[in-house]
């Protein structure tokens, strides 16, 4: 074993800069989704009217959700942050940006124009493909970090 | 550490990459104008360049409001071409900061919608608060004041005021700031419904016109 | 899944949990829980109807969508033309009629300018909108 590897707990190494990337990665996922969920707690009525504009779930529904959903945002981005990789956080925020990114492109191909309000007013002039762009990629860097998690765990 | 993942992660960035490259590039989206006092109207123009590789077709151009006109010299672009939408503000009676935006439609997919924006800061040379004063018969005839204000660049040092019916008097006092002025309007009395223009005239090319009424007294009540 | 990753998942849902129903408590008087909200100045075409001949009309639409249609005994009062037009309306008004303004689709802001003029320039006490504009009173009226 030399300085630029790791010793796992089950004897295996992994380089130096890969511990590094795990590091990087959580960070700026979980500071993405915590500014995200910051940006919708200032006003959760807006963010109930974006749902809303989807059309996806009844009013009673969407309200609630858009009073909930920023917080679970916030939280799991600062569990993120604090560099527990708590993989139960990165389940969440996967499954979110998972659900988010469907109900775009099935809103979308419905002919309905969402402006997303993901990132509250900051992104109402994004367009549709840099939209897609964006959360793909959180949802790559998700996946990422969810095989880090469970490579780090055998 | 996990291959396949890794794989699904490159996979996953490459395929959004040509989703967010437009075709047309646009040198801007978002235009501010100041016009001058008098002006009647805005044009703006949004410059677009087609720095793709196929051409593209305007499909609508659609704006907010009917005072926005927006128009184009053809729906076609070629790779390379470049040209410029026109929009066309009307500012008629408006007042204050405006935003208008034109929603352009496009066949290229990475980009089928577009908001031009525009806003404009509209110059008042002369602004009167309220516009509109009233009293119910019956009610006692107090007088109401309307603030007249000069705008930036604007110097009025007096003003003339007068009434379509002699049943309204009015009297001219200066404001405590400069090119302020305080209409006071009273009824001789409010035995019987009465309208009124009042016409004032500043040392300014612009009259403006205010509404005085007395009238009679409505039920009211509850609005919900 | 593991057993580790479903506590760490329910956790992480409970704790959010906490803040939400905070701030939902915090907001509970300035949400509609029930229904999506109709803005605070809009009125439906069922309570403008509700209110019968009480309801002053204002058309904000173009002086062309005007002339073509519009709701019978509505004033035309809009941006274009508002000094020329505003006397004209004032004169109609008087204070037990509710001003009910529309103007064409859902989008179109510029019922709620004419409104928000109408109560601060003009001082006018009751000026409300039409919830769903033109289309809404063409329906009502199928």
């Amino acid at each position: 074993m030399n300085a630029s590897s790791h010793l796992q707990a089950d004897g295996s190494t992994t380089p130096v800069w890969w511990v590094g990337l795990r590091y990087i990665v959580a960070i700026v996922v979980g500071a993405i989704f915590v500014y995200a969920g910051a940006l919708k707690v200032a006003d959760p009525v807006a963010f109930a009217r974006d749902i809303s504009n989807f059309h996806i779930l009844p009013w009673p529904v969407g309200v609630r959700l858009a009073f909930y959903l920023p917080w679970l945002e916030i939280i799991c981005g600062l569990t993120l942050l604090l560099r527990w990789f708590r993989s139960g956080a990165t389940a969440i925020l996967t499954a979110l940006t998972a659900v988010f990114i469907g109900a775009t492109i099935v809103a979308r191909l419905r002919g309905i124009d969402v402006n997303c309000g993901c990132f509250g007013s900051a992104s109402k002039d994004l367009t549709f493909g840099w939209h897609l762009a964006i959360d793909f990629t959180i949802l790559g860097a998700l996946i990422l970090l969810w095989s880090l998690q469970r490579a780090r765990a055998r | 550490m996990n291959l396949k993942a890794r794989l699904l992660f490159v996979a996953l960035i490459l395929g959004a990459l040509p989703a967010a490259h437009a075709q047309l590039a646009w040198e801007k989206t978002e235009l501010e104008f100041r016009p001058k006092l008098g002006e009647k109207e805005v044009v703006a123009q949004f410059r677009y360049e087609n720095k793709g590789t196929k051409q593209v077709t305007f499909k609508n151009l659609k704006s907010t409001c009917g005072c926005t006109v927006a128009s184009l010299k053809k729906n076609e672009v070629e790779p390379g071409e470049k040209g410029e939408i026109t929009a066309t503000f009307s500012i008629g009676g408006r007042t204050g900061l405006q935003h208008k935006a034109v929603m352009v439609e496009t066949d290229d997919p990475a980009q089928p919608t577009l908001n031009l924006q525009l806003h404009v800061y509209i110059p008042e040379a002369l602004s009167m608060q309220p516009s509109f004063v009233y009293w119910q018969t019956g009610e006692e005839p107090k007088p109401k004041t309307i603030t007249i204000k000069a705008g930036e660049g604007v110097a009025i040092s007096k003003l003339d005021v007068s009434s379509s019916i002699p049943d309204f008097t009015t009297k001219v006092k200066r404001g405590s700031k400069d090119g302020e002025f305080l209409v006071s309007v009273q009824p001789k009395n409010t035995a019987q419904a009465l309208t009124a223009t009042l016409t004032i005239k500043p040392d300014y090319p612009k009259t403006l016109y205010a509404s005085a009424r007395v009238t009679p007294p409505g039920s009211l009540g509850d609005f919900r | 899944m593991t057993r580790d990753l479903l506590r760490q998942t329910a956790l992480l849902l409970v704790i959010a949990l906490v803040p939400a129903i905070g701030q939902a408590v915090y907001y509970r008087d300035r949400v509609s829980w029930n229904a999506p909200a109709v803005e605070k100045d809009e009125v439906t075409i069922e309570q403008a109807r509700a209110w019968g001949a009480n309801v002053l009309w204002v058309d904000a639409r173009p002086d062309d969508q005007f002339a073509r249609q519009h709701v019978p005994n509505a004033v035309p009062l809009n941006e274009d033309r508002w000094d020329e037009l505003l006397p004209r309306f004032l004169e109609t008004w008087s204070p037990d009629r509710r001003v009910v303004v529309y103007c064409s689709s859902q989008s179109c802001a510029a019922s709620h300018e004419v409104a928000r003029r109408l109560r601060e320039q003009a001082g006018l006490p009751a000026v409300f909108v039409l919830h769903g504009g033109w289309e809404a009173w063409l329906e009502g009226n199928k």
